[in-house]
């Protein structure tokens, strides 16, 4: 049943992905400027941006050079980049992990705030712990990800004049470093969605708590922890995988800034700049593997269902 | 620390002569020490091709100035008062200048290439230069090849001798070989290699560094070229270039000690930047003061009703409330501009010595709305006024105190905003229908901001002016060798350009060079020649 499944939201993903796939490649071109007008940009002539605009193919009706484009994706080759040359699979290949890593920490960060203080918050309900965990959850949502990654790499140079690791070493040339430099832009990504998650592990077990069957094991007599987490967690844990789930394009949206301040060299920053600079390449491509990735994601999601909860048939 | 207060700052503004810069401090002469890091913040290159398209970003154009080293270039050091540009050998040794159309440059003997494949430190021919010069000239899409336009070929006499004929007589030639905008010297041997400069591995040149390594998105390294020509240069060991395009990042990077020089171009720190980090600077560092040569202006059909006439531009000229933008966007502290930037201090002709003209440049919305209604606008006129960010908040500042001033004597511009290239596309080049507003490439002499915007034709002359007088004198300074009479042509231009108000020009605001004081032998200046500002400079630390 769940390999159906599975080919039939798989099937169900491919023209989403083919309308995606022709919005990324749009969109960019509706923008205003061109690659070729930023290339030549202040010292321009007209002859040159035409000469130039034909020799990258920019020239061609939008739909030709979408055909183009999605063939060669068929292939395996999202092209290269206007500006560099460099495959953009290539360019890819490289940056990926370090957005990805930096994602899954955040992520990782988000659950281990979450789940134990939504725990607490819902076990200990209108207690101060609860307030505390309550008022923090709302800070923690408030607060921009770009103020607070500047608060602690400025402060700390103003009162100290030191600052936080910046830069980026790979992790096979220096672990360490590696590790101290995804640790904070990680834990300021991983607050934001650890906030919203929280709210929602602590309002979800505090439903869950109030159920007959929960109430039943307490008249059991069961521990509060087993009660907790083996019977009470679990259920209403599916929520929130599912807001987890729709947490990823934002925490991949807020790696675009917050590379950009720590000067990781990942890939929201490459499309940063690719945008800037009208790479459409680059920019299809990028936009192109997000949109997987999240398509991918959703499905994963609705497959752990299965898991957390033996009811679910497909 | 070197500086000076916010008073004498302001005095060297609108009222003082343009040239009134804060002149470094002569270094005592001390012995160079050999070694070191310096550390700063520069920008991803969008590639390393300086021919090409793309050719004239600045990121590109600093990153080369290291590795890379051209006939000519701009003297550097403590001994040079930013804002001058005195030109000195870079590969050629001497040159001369036959007749009015000719020059021959002798090369330097025994120049090596740096030692990288495929060039592997051969030595540097007049050929490589025929080579570098045609290239720039020819390669597709180099939009800075109009810098060169007056040549007609370039030939090698032998091994060390290349002779360059022009068109007709261009006094500036040498000026512009000398700026880092214009002809790198490159080897032949990388493109045919790697079939363009574009990748990293191919940029091998004769200056003082070796690119060493280019980390995107994350910065560039530069170690030190062994076989570089000038014995004993560059005695800094290394350069370690951050790619960092957070601004809080960057001012915790400068209070942590981490940049020696200013992060910004070239080399400097924004006022208001400066203002809020001096006091919790903990390590000692130098400072000096001057102007930018970053001019922003308003350009106008001239070409059209109603700025055809010239008491319509004239009117905007006193419209414009230039303290008052320089009070909002920086602090106060700047410089009024001429048609030729106030930075470029021996060519500039200071607003007070515009004679007649000089009243243009006051704030007078009274008067503003009288020369208004003698010219038929007594209700002033609806217009627009073509603009872009450039990402820049002050920009934004000004333009909004624009609209506000000219609606103030009943011109009521619409804002038509743009997108950087859209900007550029068309604007940029006097295809709008109204007004435009914007800041100007920053070039080191004028006569690519003069002949460019003011000659009939000219792709920049972006308010349509099509003015036999002004013409006239833009083709006689660039036919008048002697540098004094050259001058005087210049001003005599810039008197004539300040009273036909063509273009707006705004202040241009005061730089504030900073680096740390370990650094020695260091003199700022305006431009992106960082590698010819560092190649005589040491770290005592």
């Amino acid at each position: 049943m769940i390999r159906r499944y599975l080919a039939r939201r798989l099937l169900i993903a491919l023209p989403s992905l083919l309308l995606a796939s022709m919005i990324v490649f749009t969109l960019p071109r509706l923008i205003p400027g061109d690659a070729v007008q930023l290339m030549l940009a202040e010292t321009s002539y007209a002859k040159d941006i035409d000469e130039l605009r034909a020799k990258l193919g920019l020239d061609r009706p939008i739909h030709v050079q979408y055909m183009e484009w999605m063939g060669r994706v068929m292939r395996g080759d999202l092209g290269e980049s206007l500006w560099t040359k460099r495959p953009v699979l290539d360019e890819l290949w490289a940056r990926l992990p370090i957005t990805a890593e930096l994602a899954l920490y955040a992520t990782i960060i988000a659950l281990a705030i979450a789940l134990p203080i939504g725990v607490l918050s819902a076990a200990r309900q209108d207690t101060l712990r609860d307030y505390l965990a309550r008022s923090a959850a709302i800070l923690g949502l408030s607060v921009p990800g770009f103020w607070l990654a500047t608060l602690l790499i400025v402060m700390p140079a103003i009162w100290w004049g030191w600052r936080p690791v910046s830069g980026y070493s790979a992790f096979r040339d220096d672990p360490v470093g590696h590790m101290l430099q995804m640790l904070l832009p990680a834990a300021v990504l991983g607050i934001a969605a650890a906030a919203a998650l929280m709210r929602l592990t602590r309002g979800m077990l505090l439903e869950v708590l109030r159920q007959d069957y929960v109430r039943t094991a307490w008249a059991k007599g069961l521990a509060e922890r087993a009660i907790l987490l083996k019977h009470s967690l679990r259920n209403a844990v599916i929520p929130v995988v599912t807001l987890l789930g729709t947490q990823l394009p934002q925490i991949l949206g807020g790696t675009v800034v917050i590379e950009t301040i720590f000067g990781l060299p990942g890939m929201s920053r490459f499309l940063f700049d690719a945008i800037n600079q009208r790479d459409y390449p680059v920019i299809q491509g990028v936009n192109l593997l997000v949109v997987t990735t999240i398509v991918v994601v959703n499905l994963a999601v609705d497959t752990v269902y299965v898991v957390l909860d033996p009811r679910i048939r497909y | 620390m070197m500086s000076l207060s916010r008073r004498q700052l302001l005095a060297l503004g609108a009222t003082t002569a343009a040239g009134a810069v804060i002149a470094p401090r002569v270094a005592r002469p001390q012995t160079p020490k050999p070694g070191g890091t310096l550390s700063l913040r520069l920008w991803d290159p969008p590639h390393f091709d300086l021919h090409a398209a793309g050719g004239l970003s600045y990121k590109l154009q600093i990153a080369l100035t290291f590795s890379h080293s051209r006939l000519v270039k701009h003297k550097a050091g403590p001994g040079v008062v930013p804002g001058t540009f005195p030109i000195e050998g870079d590969l050629a040794e001497s040159w001369t200048q036959p007749n009015e159309t000719t020059y021959v440059f002798k090369l330097r003997r025994g120049v090596q290439w740096q030692n990288r494949p495929p060039v592997n430190g051969r030595e540097l021919v007049a050929d490589d230069v025929v080579y570098s010069v045609n290239r720039f000239m020819t390669t597709k899409g180099n939009a800075n090849a109009f810098m060169l336009r007056a040549l007609d070929k370039v030939e090698a006499l032998d091994k060390h001798t290349v002779k360059f004929t022009l068109k007709e007589p261009h006094a500036w030639f040498v000026d512009l070989l000398a700026t880092p905008m214009a002809v790198a010297i490159v080897a032949k041997e990388c493109v045919d290699k790697f079939g363009d400069l574009k990748k990293a591995e191919s940029c091998v040149g004769t200056g003082p560094w070796i690119l060493e390594s280019y980390r995107p998105n994350q910065g560039l390294t530069w170690v030190r070229n062994p076989n570089y020509f000038a014995k004993g240069q560059p005695y800094i060991e290394r350069i370690e270039a951050a790619v960092d395009e957070d601004n809080a990042s960057r001012i915790a990077s400068f209070l942590a000690g981490k940049y020696d020089l200013g992060w910004e171009n070239p080399g400097t720190i924004n006022r208001t930047d400066w203002v809020q980090i001096k006091d919790q600077v903990k390590r000692p560092v130098r400072t000096a003061e001057y102007p930018s040569n970053v001019m922003s202006h308003i350009s106008m059909r001239a070409d059209q009703k109603p700025f055809s006439d010239l008491r319509v531009r004239q009117a905007i000229s006193l419209a414009i409330d230039r303290r008052g933008i320089l009070d909002a966007t920086a602090e106060g502290v700047g410089i009024f501009n001429p048609p030729v930037p106030a930075a470029l201090k021996e060519w500039s002709l200071p607003v007070n010595q515009l004679g007649e003209a000089e009243k243009w440049y006051r704030h007078d919305p009274a008067e503003a709305k009288k020369l208004l209604a003698a010219a038929g606008y007594a209700n002033g006129f609806p217009g627009s006024l073509c603009f872009t960010t450039y990402g820049s908040t002050v920009l934004v500042d000004s333009m909004q105190i624009v609209v506000k001033n000219l609606k103030d004597v009943g011109i009521d511009a619409k804002v038509d905003q743009k997108e950087y290239g859209a900007y550029i596309s068309t604007c940029f080049y006097g295809n709008f229908p109204s007004m435009a507003f914007g800041p100007q490439t920053p070039f080191l002499e004028p006569d690519t901001f003069l002949y460019g915007q003011y000659y009939r034709g000219e792709a920049r002359n972006q308010s349509h002016i099509d003015d036999p007088i002004a013409g006239d004198l833009l083709v006689r300074q660039r036919r008048t060798f002697d540098v004094a009479k050259r001058r005087e042509v210049i001003h005599e231009l810039q008197r004539h350009l300040a009273k036909q108000q063509y273009y707006v020009q705004l202040a241009s605001g005061i730089y504030i060079g900073v680096w740390d004081a370990a650094l020695k032998n260091y003199g700022p200046n305006v431009g992106y020649d960082y590698g010819g500002r560092l190649v005589a400079a040491w770290l005592d630390r």
